[in-house]
């Protein structure tokens, strides 16, 4: 088990003598591209195009209903130095992020080994868990957490139980954006799933080796389970920061699309579509689009050159 | 190795009273902590579930999962509620889904399979555009899409919703099966290589029958998520007949107007179900990947 | 624009094949209009009743019709007119209509006047209400007012006699100990320092207006002074609490004060009487918003709940405004539409609907038709991003309400940012 990223010295497949220049380069790269030939037409034809044009948009005016009209660096400049909206989304973002991603992936890994015991009533536990993310994006949620999260809801009536009066944590700006957190939190069937994935393809064998030699659980857990399930932790990992930088929805239902009480769960996607779609400036939101994507580059690319260290693959 | 339940316990071979006593324990333990969590995850839920059922008048005053009568009125009412009836709806969301899982499954294993195990000039350059396609907000790339589809005169159809899966351009389900084909053991295509299989084989013969876990995954997770998206079926289809159930439900409730709540939790209590039983169904898949996949080295 | 004819001629073919069993091949050739509109079922229902009264009455003319909630409807519609797809007839709201007038893409329909377009007793009020610098875009589908729903279970309860027209918001205060006293928790009023049209009124009994010609029409002191106004009634208890008001986030009906049970009144629109009806159990009435002071009126005014506009680029221009036209005029249409949209505008239309409402629908025809001396002049349009205005008032009373900053410093800090936002639209 080597650590190895992608585009490492693994050999290629193609005959092992090649007699000319053009049959060398066909064998060396034809394969990989004709496996790649449905994503190329898709990358060229449906996406490359889109944004690219977003790409521009970003340095117009654009008010979606007159043709975009050139401004230069002006909306990026306005980013930074005019537009206290910007910094507050960022900062409600990052908070987010920070908060929801490990809480999330927490959860989705403890609760995904647990299930991997084997234990009876699996698949009803499993199902059970996963619930909650059906629910995706349904207006209904909107009500839900008002009734758990109100002054008078049910997260209070809980808590009176103990003595403690809680705030009305859904509508009041200090406490609003944990609502969201736990609704982020609530939802981890996917990365769950994608764990139970993962321990699932970790060869028994191994388990045996490890348990003959006397090893404890803990050990076990420690020396097989999580470095074969790297690439899954990596995988999540990447998945759920990129998601969570790109929230939307939650923010988007709960508060109506205001991002209210006073900001407080003004997403940056949440932002971003503010102006796009209900203030017509479509130029600034595109700019907005392309400083997040160079902010989840720049964590993303960081990640994968740390990967090597810790990230275990088998090939 | 068929089975899963007894993994851990059967291969240590030799099991001490004591530790079946503590074992036991753990077990009651580990039951205790998934109930309650199981509560806590469902609360919400049933109170849909209840909501469902109570007079609309009753619905935003009331924490109790009790409603003070049962009535089918929401039921009745939503599914007739806008002039297509839901069968419509759930028979589109049923199209929509079937079509975009296929594609998904064929265009992104192959693109995987390719950026896993091939070796290609520019593979990382190409990894690291088709990740950051994952990166940049919806919001800003739907204008130009929506101007590039009307001009192919797909808009009003399914086609903008589903052949774009069919070019492999969700960056997700790549890169998660990117992760797991490079778990399986390079030694098996190898192997094969040597006895003369081309990479298609490879790819048909080895890789796919290997990795059932993550495909069913990919499976559900588009199914779901086809299921659920809004923003698509709201841009792309006009005709209230080729609405999906998720455009349907939000066209029941209007901030500005009179909405159908109990019809809308109604409805949205049934355009669970399908998704429901189709995680029961196939995460059996989930569980007897390991039958194939547990493989000696 | 060739595009979209070419489209148009595919969908004939596929519905031509449809329909060729039901329509006389002399109608082969069917226009078909497309139309779309936010709203729920009901408003569809309405409306294609009387696309299907025009389709009898004109034949060869067909619909396709859109419908979304006010919510998906303007993300919607933004992208169509961006792609060059827009429908022939569009609703359009107040509050969008310089952005998109300015902008062209809705059409000016003065040219139409008195020829496809009959406006004769259509009531003037409402047709300026269409106006941008003067040019008529957009026709009125309604005449609405602001008003506030009244729970009058809770007044009954507590003892203390509902609201009349009369009460300004020191008679909200003088009655909230009394009520407090037996309403076990539910306060006498929702809180309106972040509720654009409860300033607005209060800012026109004050002689001031919200905008004047396109800039903002009040100072920094009105707005420190309704701030204080607010932290005041929120102190004697008048009003729900500042976390129990930011629950409204969205101002939907289902999440008003009145309906969660927080507040014996809540702000809103005298043609929501039904709608808030339906997901409120105790019986509720209408009146007018809180007077200023006492005697102080003219805050009111008969604002066009929604219009028709007509894509300039229509290939079908002239049938888009004969159908406008027809929804507006038409006795028949007027009797499908009722008062669901607001109270029509058309004089004729509205003496053949009066006897046929029933007595909710009654009652809003009432209350808009009887404001009296509350009744002010129509203001003009509101500006390009007033929406945007709007919504950093609401986070700037919020801010105030949970203290994080005082009147005297919000209503500068509010003056500033509306003027700024209004300067960056242009």
């Amino acid at each position: 088990m080597t650590a190895r990223s992608i585009g490492a010295d693994a050999a290629p497949y193609g005959r092992a003598v090649v007699p000319s220049v053009w049959s060398r380069l066909w064998s060396a790269n034809g394969p990989g591209y004709l496996f790649l030939l449905p994503w190329f037409i898709g990358f060229f034809g449906l996406t490359v195009g889109p944004i690219v044009t977003s790409f521009y948009l970003s340095f117009t005016n654009f008010d979606l209903l007159t043709p975009a009209e050139w401004v230069g660096f002006d909306n990026y400049a306005r980013m930074f130095t005019a537009d206290p909206k910007f910094a507050q989304s960022m900062r409600v973002t990052l908070l987010f992020v920070v908060f929801s991603v490990p809480l999330k992936l927490a959860f989705a890994l403890s609760i995904a080994l647990l299930l991997n015991r084997g234990m009876r009533g699996l698949p009803i536990y499993r199902a059970i868990f996963y619930l909650p993310s059906l629910l995706g994006a349904s207006v209904a949620i909107a009500v839900l957490w008002r009734q758990l999260f109100a002054g008078d809801g049910v997260v209070n009536d809980f808590l009176a139980i103990f003595g403690i009066q809680g705030p009305s944590w859904i509508s009041n700006p200090r406490t609003s954006l944990w609502t969201l957190i736990a609704l982020a939190v609530w939802q981890f069937g996917s990365p769950m799933i994608i764990f139970l994935a993962g321990l699932r393809q970790i060869p028994v064998d191994l388990y045996e080796a490890a348990s003959l030699d006397g090893a404890s659980k803990w050990r076990i857990f420690w020396k097989v389970t999580l470095p074969l399930l790297t690439p899954v932790v990596f995988f999540n990992a990447i998945i759920q920061t990129i998601e969570g930088f790109k929230s939307f929805t939650p923010a988007f239902i709960i508060s109506g699309g205001t991002g209210n009480p006073v900001n407080s769960t003004l997403f940056y996607t949440l932002y971003l579509y503010q102006e796009a779609f209900a203030f017509f400036r479509m130029g600034y939101a595109s700019a907005l689009a392309w400083v997040l994507l160079a902010i989840v580059a720049i964590f993303t690319g960081v990640s994968f050159l740390t990967s090597r260290y810790w990230v275990h693959y088998d090939d | 190795m068929t089975t899963e339940a007894p993994r851990l316990t059967i291969v240590t071979g030799q099991v001490t009273a004591g530790r079946v006593a503590r074992r036991r324990v753990i077990s009651v333990v580990a039951h205790v902590l998934l109930i309650g969590a199981s509560i806590l995850m469902l609360y919400p839920l049933l109170w849909m579930l209840s909501a469902s059922f109570r007079p609309e008048a009753e619905i935003f005053s009331s924490n109790s999962l009790i409603p003070s009568s049962v009535s089918l009125h929401g039921y009745s009412s939503g599914w007739f509620g806008l002039s297509r009836s839901f069968d419509v709806f759930f028979l589109n969301s049923f199209i929509v889904s079937i079509l975009c899982v296929i594609g998904n499954l064929a265009a992104c294993s192959l693109t995987a399979f390719a950026f896993a195990r091939l070796e290609f000039w520019g593979r990382r350059f190409w990894f690291a555009l088709m990740l950051g396609t994952l990166m940049l907000p919806y919001q800003v790339v739907l204008i130009p899409q929506y101007v590039l589809f009307l001009k192919l005169g797909w808009v009003n159809s399914f086609l903008p919703l589903v052949v774009p899966k069919y070019l492999a351009v969700d960056a997700f389900f790549i890169f998660l099966m990117v992760q797991f084909f490079r778990g399986i053991p390079r030694e098996l295509d190898e192997a094969a290589m040597m006895d003369g299989c081309s990479p298609w084989r490879i790819y048909f013969k080895i890789m796919l029958p290997l990795s059932l876990p993550v495909m069913t995954t990919a499976g559900i997770f588009t199914f779901i998520f086809t299921w659920d998206d809004f923003f698509a079926p709201l841009i792309y289809l006009n005709d209230l007949k080729t609405y999906t159930v998720t455009l349907a439900l939000r066209t029941f409730v209007d901030s500005t107007a009179e909405s159908n709540w109990s019809g809308l939790f109604a409805m949205s209590i049934l355009s669970l179900l399908p998704i429901f039983v189709l995680f029961l169904f196939f995460q059996r898949l989930l569980i007897e990947g390991i039958a194939t996949t547990g493989m000696k080295r | 624009m060739s595009f979209s004819l070419d489209r148009r001629q595919f969908l004939l073919g596929s519905t031509a094949l449809v329909a060729a069993g039901a329509v006389s091949p002399a109608f082969a050739q069917d226009k078909r209009l497309r139309l779309t509109w936010w709203g729920g079922q009901a408003r569809a229902d309405r409306t294609n009743a009387v696309s299907d009264l025009y389709a009898k009455a004109h034949p060869g003319v067909a619909f396709d019709t859109e419908f979304n909630a006010f919510n998906d409807y303007w993300p919607k519609l933004g992208t169509q007119v961006a792609g060059g797809n827009a429908p022939d007839v569009l609703q359009m709201d107040y509050r969008y209509l310089v952005e998109y007038a300015n902008r062209g893409a809705i059409a000016a329909l003065d040219d139409y006047v008195g020829k496809g377009l009959k406006l004769d007793d259509f009531d003037q009020d409402q047709q300026d209400g269409g106006k941008v610098d003067g040019k008529l875009y957009a026709i009125s589908l309604g005449a609405n007012s602001v008003s506030i729903m009244v729970n009058q279970k809770a007044f009954a309860d507590a003892g203390v006699a509902e609201p009349n027209r009369d009460w300004s918001y020191d008679d909200y205060k003088a009655n909230a100990a009394a009520f407090n006293a037996k309403s076990n928790g539910v306060r006498l009023m929702a809180d309106g320092s972040g509720n654009e049209p409860a300033l607005e009124n209060w800012l026109r009994q004050r002689g001031k207006a919200l905008y004047k010609d396109g800039k903002i029409g009040w100072d920094a002191d009105d707005l420190t002074a309704w701030f204080k106004m607010w932290v005041d009634l929120r102190a004697a208890q008048v009003c729900v609490s500042p976390e129990d008001q930011a629950l409204d986030a969205s101002a939907a009906i289902d999440t008003t004060m009145i309906t969660i049970g927080k507040a014996a009144t809540t702000y809103a629109n005298s043609n929501q009487l039904i709608a808030f009806q339906a997901v409120n159990k105790s019986p509720l009435t209408m009146v007018n918003f809180p007077r200023a002071g006492a005697g102080t009126g003219g805050g009111h005014y008969r604002k066009p709940s929604q219009f028709w506009s007509v894509n300039p680029k229509s290939a079908l221009i002239e049938d888009a405004v004969s159908y406008v036209s027809f929804f507006v005029n038409d006795i028949e249409a007027g009797l499908a539409l009722g008062v669901e949209r607001g109270i029509p505008c058309s004089a004729a239309v509205r003496a053949a609907l009066s006897p046929t409402l029933s007595a909710p629908d009654q009652l809003s025809l009432n209350f808009v038709s009887n404001l009296g001396d509350l009744l002010g002049k129509l203001p003009p349009v509101p500006p390009a991003h007033a929406g945007e205005v709007s919504q950093q008032l609401n986070t700037k009373a919020q801010e105030v309400a949970f203290g994080s900053t005082t009147p005297e410093d919000a209503g500068p800090a509010f003056a500033k940012e509306a003027a700024d936002i209004l300067a960056r639209a242009s």
